[in-house]
């Protein structure tokens, strides 16, 4: 009973924190709007409108109250899922994003795989071997990569990969005439869901390198914080104790050093998921994929304002939403942190 | 309560010789800047100008990295945009440090329910997508590289507020501060006097590095749009406007992204250098 | 602290015992950052440890006791040793690292001082007494039902119902019963226990010391304690090394070294133990402090400390050579030898 009450008061706590990071972005969207130069409401209603038309948006946002009355307003259509109109698509903002997250969701998985895929073994090699050649080769490597524009690294690729050797198809999602019916969104399920083999297949041919252009600026920072933090147990007393049981070093690393490190490991892997959601703008538009991130950045070459913003908005609930998920998770794995965290209120 | 740790006073710092990474990387960002400074003044006019009957020229003797799809040399259009790019990202950094700072000494020297909302309102910051929200920012403010130098000072702020406000906090609770508060020096005085110069420290080490992040983030957001406009010679809007010439003239894309990389990761590593420097327990992570 | 234990063999001082481990010319050097030098932490050690004795390892910190009792088990991965260890007939330092493997936690074990430090926080301490087991390929319930046998022998009260509880959730005296636990659970013939008390009161301290001794008479386990307490050495140890700069300076049983200590540095130590019936401020400390392993004097290292010091002292460096039934590193006993 006592550890029911710490929990709800922690996950009360936490929710709490997350509604008024909401909040804030809420805020900060309204003040994007406000700081928009020319009439907002000609904004929302497209540059084409007749002068009825820009009277009807301005009566429906209620652009003649006062700014609070605007402000109360607009929290108010968030709530309700109005994040606005797009004047290209002339559909909802949220219906359009709704539309293409699976896409992106797709990547973006797929992406954090590959990152902890590649970074946690290198990680734990680099560690034990600690100024070997891999360390040092895989330490330079991770300078390089960290330091490279995504969006650029993307570019290059795609000319080496797609263009120049043709290991991977240059751009889509997805072959000629390999499309399975839309269900999920994401081309991968879609695929499994129709059966259609050769399809999944083509759709992962077409996202392993969006997926590993993403994961490799991510896999940096796994790869560092990961080596720093096995550098540290690996020094600990109880790593000698589990070596004077007889231990292989495998099983060391695996069953007591890796538990032991991964806690910075999955705080940041979640802030990455929020932030690779982010970066697919910069992605998916270089390999013409469809996502949030594409439909932000056409949205921004268009000038579709309310877009833009819609898609901040968007992005930036999805990212607390995620970071929220990744801290009840952490809860739930470290005995320690469950101590501190219950056992602080829990009396 | 845990104690403070206390950072090493500056003479107690072991002084040793440079190695021959810590002078490459010196030696490399010395060169940006260089760059960055008198660049613009030693371009040929020429880069200015469209020349439609050389666009695209590969690399060669007199364009030593080829041409763009308007004839210009792109060599000396990444020599011109260096000061473009590093002077944004001082500019940047130095702007959203100064916000930073402004919000860490008053929550640190302010009444609790101040601290308190100001921390709340740095972890709604912290807990947001930097970039996004910059590029929200810059896209309302219609897309140029002013609006995104201001979308990204008013973005960046959060990681050095919490940093600075919690050394100070730290700072604070030393007997010297106490001391000086029983001798009847007021708080504010103590503050700028003491507690302010204590700090900078910090922000001196985190400022290269801070640089580095600054610069790709900089480039992203041109490269998305919301940043410096064509014909900027900034190197995310070449890229951008480069785009369409990778698989025809990939010197166009490759040549100014090599440039923020470098930069980028020069500024990085002498971030690391100043701060394994500063502590040498950290040699080696 | 009492502790009663019937000695082996009334008729002889020092029970003639087959050895369990030998080890000669026993050196660890650590290697000093990445600047490729290293130091030499022990230098040159060589002693036995018989089938089921117990011996005491003293010495103050920086002395060099734990680094040679972690070199018996090849432990540091950093330290590079040299000579040898035999256990059993068989030079440990020779092994590959795969057969060492297999001989920690079956063959030696070891338990160590701070418990809570050397348990993992995130595993189970059921997990933890039968990992020694699981790794050596026996089932999960057949390890677990011999985990918590060894955690009832070592009196830990419900045991039962606490297998599945996480370290950070029981005592430190029952931490340390865990930590033996760990150790006993392989069925060891060498327990290396390396201040196993020293992180505990003084209560719980009495208690643990009475638990080694009872489970190593019960098993006929040989122990070797290190230590910089003499005070605790007198009940537990058959038999007593001092250690002084990474060299055995004196090895005797203990009942003689207590009686009539040769060298002065366990002079000095003995006399440093606080007794009851002691006026608190007539406490005794050897002056100074042990030297540095990187600045070492020359000849004795002892000498600059030494109250009886003489002009041989400064300039050679004495061999532990067998005084009566003890040996003892010191030019003051040269020839006195039996």
């Amino acid at each position: 009973m006592l550890a029911f009450r710490a929990y709800s008061w922690f996950l009360s706590r936490r929710l709490g924190l997350t509604l008024l990071t909401l909040w804030g972005l809420a805020s900060l969207v309204f003040l994007m709007i406000k700081l928009m130069p020319g009439d907002e409401a000609q904004m929302a209603a497209g540059a084409d409108a007749s002068a009825a038309q820009i009277e009807a948006v301005r009566e429906r946002l209620g652009l003649d109250a006062p700014v609070i009355m605007q402000y109360l307003g607009f929290l108010g259509r968030l709530l309700r899922g109005d994040l606005g109109t797009s004047i290209v698509t002339l559909q909802p903002v949220l219906a359009d994003l709704e539309k293409v997250l699976p896409s992106t969701l797709e990547l973006v998985v797929i992406a954090m795989l590959l990152n902890l895929a590649v970074a946690i073994p290198a990680g734990i090699v680099a560690a034990y071997r600690q100024g070997g050649v891999f360390d040092t080769t895989s330490r330079i490597t991770a300078v390089m990569l960290g330091g490279m524009p995504a969006f650029w690294l993307a570019l290059v690729l795609q000319y080496v990969l797609g263009s120049v050797w043709r290991v991977v198809p240059i751009s889509g999602q997805q072959g000629y005439g390999m499309n399975s019916p839309v269900v999920t969104g994401a081309p991968t399920l879609d695929a499994l869901i129709a059966g259609n083999f050769a399809g999944f297949f083509d759709t992962l041919h077409h996202i392993v390198l969006p997926a590993a252009v993403l994961a490799a600026l991510f896999a940096t920072q796994i790869f560092r914080t990961l080596r720093a933090a096995l550098l540290g147990v690996l020094r600990s007393d109880f790593i000698m104790a589990v070596r004077a049981k007889g231990a292989t070093a495998r099983h060391m690393l695996v069953r007591h050093a890796l538990p032991n490190s991964l806690n910075p490991v999955l705080t940041l892997s979640g802030a990455q998921a929020g932030a690779m959601i982010g970066s697919a703008v910069l992605v998916e538009t270089v390999f013409a994929r469809q996502g949030i991130g594409a439909y932000m950045f056409n949205a921004v070459a268009q000038k579709d304002a309310f877009a833009v913003l819609g898609s901040v908005m968007f992005i930036g609930t999805v990212v607390c939403l995620v970071n929220l998920i990744v801290d009840i998770l952490q809860l739930l794995v470290d005995p320690r942190i469950r101590a501190a965290q219950l056992g602080s209120q829990g009396q | 309560m845990t104690a403070p740790a206390i950072a090493q006073p500056a003479t107690a710092r072991r002084k040793e010789g440079f190695s021959t990474f810590e002078i490459f990387v010196f030696t490399l960002v010395i060169a940006l800047l260089t760059i960055a400074v008198f660049g613009p003044f030693l371009a040929p006019d020429s880069i200015y100008n469209s020349d439609i009957a050389n666009s695209l020229m590969p690399p060669s003797a007199t364009n030593w990295f080829g041409t763009d799809d308007q004839g210009r040399d792109v060599f000396w259009r990444l020599i011109v945009g260096a000061q473009t790019t590093l002077l944004s990202a001082f500019l940047v950094v130095t702007l959203y440090s100064l916000i930073g700072v402004t919000l860490a000494t008053v929550a640190a020297a302010g009444p609790r329910w101040l601290d308190e909302g100001l921390m709340r309102i740095t972890d709604i910051g912290l807990a947001l997508p930097g970039m996004i929200v910059a590029l929200g920012f810059a896209a309302a403010m219609g897309a140029s590289l002013r609006s995104a130098i201001i979308a990204m000072a008013i973005t960046g702020w959060p990681i050095t507020a919490r940093m600075l406000r919690g050394i100070m906090r730290q700072t604070m609770e030393q007997p010297f501060v106490a001391g000086a508060q029983v001798l009847g020096v007021s708080k504010w005085r103590l503050m700028t006097k003491h507690v302010l110069p204590n700090s900078l420290d910090v922000l001196i080490v985190k400022w290269a590095g801070d640089i580095g992040t600054t610069v790709l983030v900089l480039a992203s957001l041109s490269f998305i749009g919301v940043g410096a406009q064509p014909p900027s010679a900034e190197w995310g809007a070449t890229i951008a406007a480069a785009r369409g010439y990778v698989s025809t003239a990939w010197w166009t894309v490759v040549a100014p992204g090599a440039a923020v990389a470098i930069t980028s990761i020069a500024f990085g590593l002498l971030g690391d250098i100043i701060q394994v420097r500063r502590d040498p327990s950290l040699r080696g992570n | 602290m009492r502790i009663v234990h019937p000695m082996p063999d009334e008729s002889t001082a020092t029970p003639v015992r087959a050895p369990l481990v030998t080890v000669d010319r026993l050196t660890v050097d650590m290697p000093l950052g990445r600047s490729g030098s290293s130091v030499r932490i022990v230098d040159g050690v060589d002693f036995t440890i018989g089938v089921g004795e117990r011996v005491a390892l003293v010495g103050e910190s920086g002395s060099g006791k734990s680094l040679t009792a972690r070199a018996l088990m090849r432990l540091d991965r950093l330290a590079k040793l040299s000579g040898r260890v035999d256990f059993d007939g068989i030079d440990l330092l020779k092994l590959s690292d795969r057969d060492m493997g297999k001989l920690r936690g079956s063959s030696i074990a070891m338990v160590f001082q701070d418990p809570m430090s050397f348990l993992d926080p995130l595993m189970t301490i059921g997990d933890q007494v039968a990992e020694t087991l699981r790794i050596r390929g026996i089932g999960k319930a057949e390890a677990r039902k011999r985990a918590l046998a060894v955690l009832d022998e070592l009196g830990v009260d419900r045991a039962a119902e606490r297998l599945d509880a996480y370290p950070h959730e029981f005592s430190g005296g029952m931490r340390q019963r865990v930590v033996l636990a760990m150790a006993l659970v392989g069925e060891p013939r060498l327990l290396i226990a390396d201040e196993p008390t020293t992180a505990l009161d003084v209560r719980v301290q009495d208690q643990v010391l009475d638990l080694l001794d009872d489970v190593s008479t019960r098993r006929g386990l040989a122990v070797l304690f290190i230590t910089h307490d003499l005070g605790v050495v007198a009940g537990f140890a058959e038999r007593v090394m001092v250690m002084y700069s990474g060299r055995i300076v004196e090895d005797g049983d203990v009942a003689s070294v207590f009686a009539k200590p040769n060298h002065p540095y366990t002079q000095g130590l003995i006399k440093a133990v606080p007794r009851i019936d002691q006026d608190l401020n007539t406490l005794y400390a050897i002056p100074g402090a042990p030297p540095p392993p990187l600045a070492r004097p020359s000849g004795c290292p002892f000498h600059p400390r030494c109250d009886q010091r003489f002009d041989r002292c400064g300039k050679d460096l004495p061999a532990l050579l067998p005084v009566g039934l003890s040996r003892v590193a010191c030019h003051l006993l040269d020839g006195k030898g039996a």
